[in-house]
């Protein structure tokens, strides 16, 4: 995590800003080549899109609902019937690990019947890229006692470690796909600002902010229309990144028992109900959905590094 | 003391007819005369055993080495004990006054005997002569008082207090001369020996005993502390005079030091070490054993050996919460239950079908009754009836540390999904479960080992004088039928009668009642093949004075 959290702020330092580079509309072909100029990106492009599709796919490619026991058949490797095996209570693992990238990557489940599109870990970082864009954008703007204030009381959430943070709002707030949500949110906050903010920082000394400035433009619009879209490349290399870890919290709150409430498919709490069965010789339980995680949270980084790497080139 | 000083109890010859009219089984004399204070070795020739206490041959090793995974925690003062792996390492230092063996028989210990007033009110106990403690001094009746007195001060704050403060005070506790103590009750009580071994009840030396035992380690047991270090481990060496004898003849014990050491809580190191042989025993008294006894129930060098028990995780609903304040709904979710499912699953099988009802087949005075069926078209004709024709929404709050709780809730919300239940499931840790444990609507709260069925219907369904539910009463269940046949069943000797009482209290907790449990569990001791001697307790207590090691 230590190690993650340097690599943060690496996209503000290494790419200058660039107002065509991953820009939407006629600079979409462009990223798309920048893309697929690096294999790297690619790599990370088909993890990604392998958990994307099976989530999306989850009812079709499944035999069994993720919650179906089949109870005289627990802790079975992989067989016809059971591709990946089944767990402790006999049920189907290739279920419940496509059910459970769902969780992540598609729906939002707020309640038992409920749910909305976009994954937790999606909606997560999406909270704290909202949250986190604005107190960048008026503290780098705005600067004096603003900046202070905001900066300080965010560097004073930096300081807790972010395990710790996350328990900590879980433990008060109780284990649920929304308070999920609230948490990866809340941690993510200081740092997607700070990131903004040294962005914020430099484009706000640009002749187009100038300009604006004095035309007369309020300081809402600079901040929303000529500066944050002029930032955007590296905001969206940092959010891809931040999905990456949003995954591993939930994984971290899952197998520490804060995650989604069983029988809910997590991946987290799977892998810490199936370690039981590791010494007696059941690994299955366990390995799939460890490696479920780190393949996406592994894609996710390929996927945002090739993606730098190939920007940065073309400066 | 002269042989006519010890007076049979009545009652004991009540049960001697009852066996041999074939009321009672010969195991249960034994059990229930040895509590009348007549001791097991007599029960027994009165019941027509062989009695074999020492009698398995003389091929026993002197010398060696225990080494115990077991967690060292911080103590001082022993009847403030709240785990019991503490107690399973100061309890081969200092020794408690009986002894409740794995059968649940209780035989005198630092006692010489017992014996009881007909009217179950005044016990005598009679202290066994020349016990020695480790620092030389004599065990008399002043520290059986001191004892006793620091169970019963409010400021100790000892769980004893709890068990036996309501039918005893200071003032009922007469010291008649060095080798004997009456006890003066305030109430009928017949569970005095099995009180007499909880696990707190460590017997203290009145002469050095300030508060903190680590620092005066001085008691009767088999060995002495030579260090005690929190977190890391636990050392005891042999103690040359102690009071037991061997089956060689010399004195116990034949170990020459035994090592606790403490490993955490992972389970996975634990299992490797004692695969390996760099452990003997894991302890574990106050963990979960499943981990272990999957891994290790076919290991060639690993004992693991089962023991049942009285211990059960109650599906508890709070009667008087909506809508666990109608019967009909209680009983369609207790129909909900797929006993063998939930066993076979949540546990492996180890252990034997609940019959939501708190009394365990293992319980002296159980009465045999019916185990309901897995039925959810009944359960939802139920749930219609209560005026819930479109099922019901609940919350079922576990803890997440135990995982047998977390399968079987899982198992729960899948089954009662038929009949119109939508349980969801709020894991919490179990800190936060045991912080609200009898306030939640509707729970699965983990209930300990206990050797008389009377002592968990008294504590978990039963009003204080005023009406109010009990302390531990987690359900707020008071039936007045119910209180006023446990009433009788708790002055009722008589097992056959007893027995007859139990039958109509399952009936009626079965019927009406607010629980509903599935299994009760099985533990296990798991030890090195090389160890011997070791019994399986039901409450993992370890007996270490006559353990020995084979090589």
């Amino acid at each position: 995590m230590e190690q993650a959290r340097n690599t943060e702020t690496d996209p503000a330092k290494e790419t200058p800003v660039d107002e065509n580079i991953l820009g939407f509309g006629p600079g979409l072909k462009h990223a798309a080549g920048i893309l697929f100029s690096s294999k790297t990106a690619v790599a990370g492009l088909f993890l990604v899109l392998f958990w994307v599709l099976t989530a999306l796919l989850a009812p079709y490619i499944t035999q069994y609902t993720p919650t179906e026991q089949d109870w005289k058949s627990p802790n079975q490797g992989p067989s016809m019937e059971h591709p990946l095996g089944t767990d402790e209570l006999g049920r189907d693992l290739w279920s419940r690990l496509a059910y459970g990238a769902r969780i992540v990557l598609v729906v939002l489940p707020v309640t038992e019947n409920f749910w909305i599109p976009g994954g937790t870990a999606l909606w997560g970082v999406f909270a704290s890229l909202l949250i986190g864009a604005g107190l960048g954008l008026f503290s780098g703007y705005y600067g004096g006692w603003i900046d202070e204030i905001i900066m300080r009381l965010l560097d004073a959430m930096m300081s807790i470690p972010v395990i710790l943070l996350y328990l900590i709002i879980v433990a008060a707030i109780g284990a649920s796909a929304v308070n999920v949500v609230f948490a990866i949110a809340i941690v993510g906050t200081p740092g997607v600002a700070r990131l903004v903010r040294s962005l914020t920082l430099d484009i706000r000394t640009r002749d187009y902010v100038r300009a604006a400035e004095t035309r007369g433009e309020s300081p809402i619009y600079i901040m929303f229309v000529e500066i944050l879209p002029n930032a955007k490349g590296p905001i969206i290399i940092d959010a891809m990144l931040r999905v990456g870890y949003a995954i591993f919290a939930m994984g971290t709150l899952g197998f520490l028992g804060l995650g989604l409430p069983p029988p809910s498919p997590d991946w987290g709490s799977m892998v810490a109900k199936g370690r039981e069965f590791i010494m007696s010789g059941s690994p299955w339980a366990a390995l799939w959905p460890s490696l479920a995680i780190a393949s996406l949270v592994v894609g996710l980084n390929l996927l945002a590094d090739g993606l730098r790497e190939e920007l940065t080139r073309y400066q | 003391m002269k042989k006519d000083d010890f007076k049979v109890h009545p009652a004991v010859l009540d049960l001697k007819s009852d066996m041999e009219k074939g009321k009672v089984t010969r195991r249960e004399f034994i059990r229930y005369s040895s509590l009348l204070g007549l001791s097991a070795a007599a029960a027994a020739s009165m019941a027509g055993f062989p009695w074999s206490g020492a009698a398995w041959s003389a091929s026993v090793k002197r010398g060696g080495k225990l080494k115990i995974a077991a967690p060292v925690h911080k103590v001082t003062h022993p009847a403030q004990f709240s785990w019991i792996a503490p107690s399973n390492q100061l309890r081969q230092i200092a020794e408690y006054l009986t002894y409740t063996d794995g059968d649940n028989v209780t035989h005198p210990y630092l006692l010489e005997n017992w014996t009881a007033s007909d009217d179950l009110k005044t016990w005598t106990l009679n202290l066994r002569k020349g016990v020695k403690f480790n620092n030389g001094d004599s065990f008399t009746a002043d520290d059986v008082v001191f004892t006793m007195n620091q169970w019963l001060d409010e400021s100790v704050g000892s769980s004893m207090l709890g068990m036996i403060g309501d039918y005893i005070d200071q003032t009922g506790i007469e010291k008649v001369s060095d080798h004997q103590v009456k006890l003066h009750l305030k109430r009928a009580e017949i569970g005095i020996p099995e009180h007499l071994f909880h696990y707190p009840a460590l017997v203290l030396n009145h002469r050095t005993f300030e508060g903190d035992f680590i620092k005066a380690p001085h008691g009767t047991g088999p060995y002495l502390l030579e260090s005690y270090r929190e977190g890391e481990q636990c050392v005891i060496k042999r103690r040359k005079d102690y009071w037991k004898t061997g089956a060689d003849g010399k004195n116990l014990p034949y170990l020459d030091e035994t090592v606790f050491i403490d490993m955490g809580t992972e389970m996975a190191p634990m299992i490797a070490a004692i695969q390996s042989g760099d452990i003997d025993i894991i302890d574990f008294s106050d963990i979960s054993a499943t981990e272990a006894y999957q891994a290790l129930k076919d290991d060639k060098n690993v004992n693991v050996s089962p023991s049942t028990t009285n211990q059960t995780r109650v599906l508890r609903m709070r009667v008087d919460l909506k809508p666990w304040t109608d019967n009909r709904v209680r009983t369609a979710l207790k129909l909900c239950q797929h006993r063998e499912k939930i066993l076979a699953l949540a546990y492996f099988g180890q252990g034997v079908q609940g019959q939501d009802v708190h009394v365990s087949p293992k319980h002296p005075e159980y009465c045999p009754i019916d185990t309901p069926k897995y039925n959810p078209e009944k359960a939802k004709q139920l749930l219609k009836e209560a005026g819930y024709p479109n099922g019901v929404n609940v919350d079922l709050a576990v803890g997440s540390g135990w995982k047998e709780i977390v399968r079987y809730a899982e198992i729960l919300k899948e089954d009662a999904a038929p009949a119109g239940f939508k349980i969801n499931i709020k894991t919490m840790p179990n800190s936060q479960y045991w912080e609200k444990w009898t306030e939640v609507a509707l729970g699965i709260t983990t209930w300990a080992h206990r050797p008389i069925g009377t002592m968990v219907l008294n504590l978990g369904y039963t009003a204080d004088e005023d009406g109010k539910p009990a302390a531990w009463n987690e359900t707020r269940w008071v039936d007045k039928e119910f209180s006023e046949l446990l009433s009788r069943a708790n002055g009722t000797l008589d097992i056959d009668k007893r027995r007859k009482i139990f039958c109509k209290l399952e009936k009626i907790q079965q019927d009406r009642g607010s629980i509903g449990n599935a299994f009760w569990i099985n533990v296990w001791t798991i030890t090195r093949k090389r160890v011997q001697g070791v019994k399986a307790h039901p409450s993992l207590y370890l007996k270490l004075d006559d353990a020995w090691v084979n090589a």
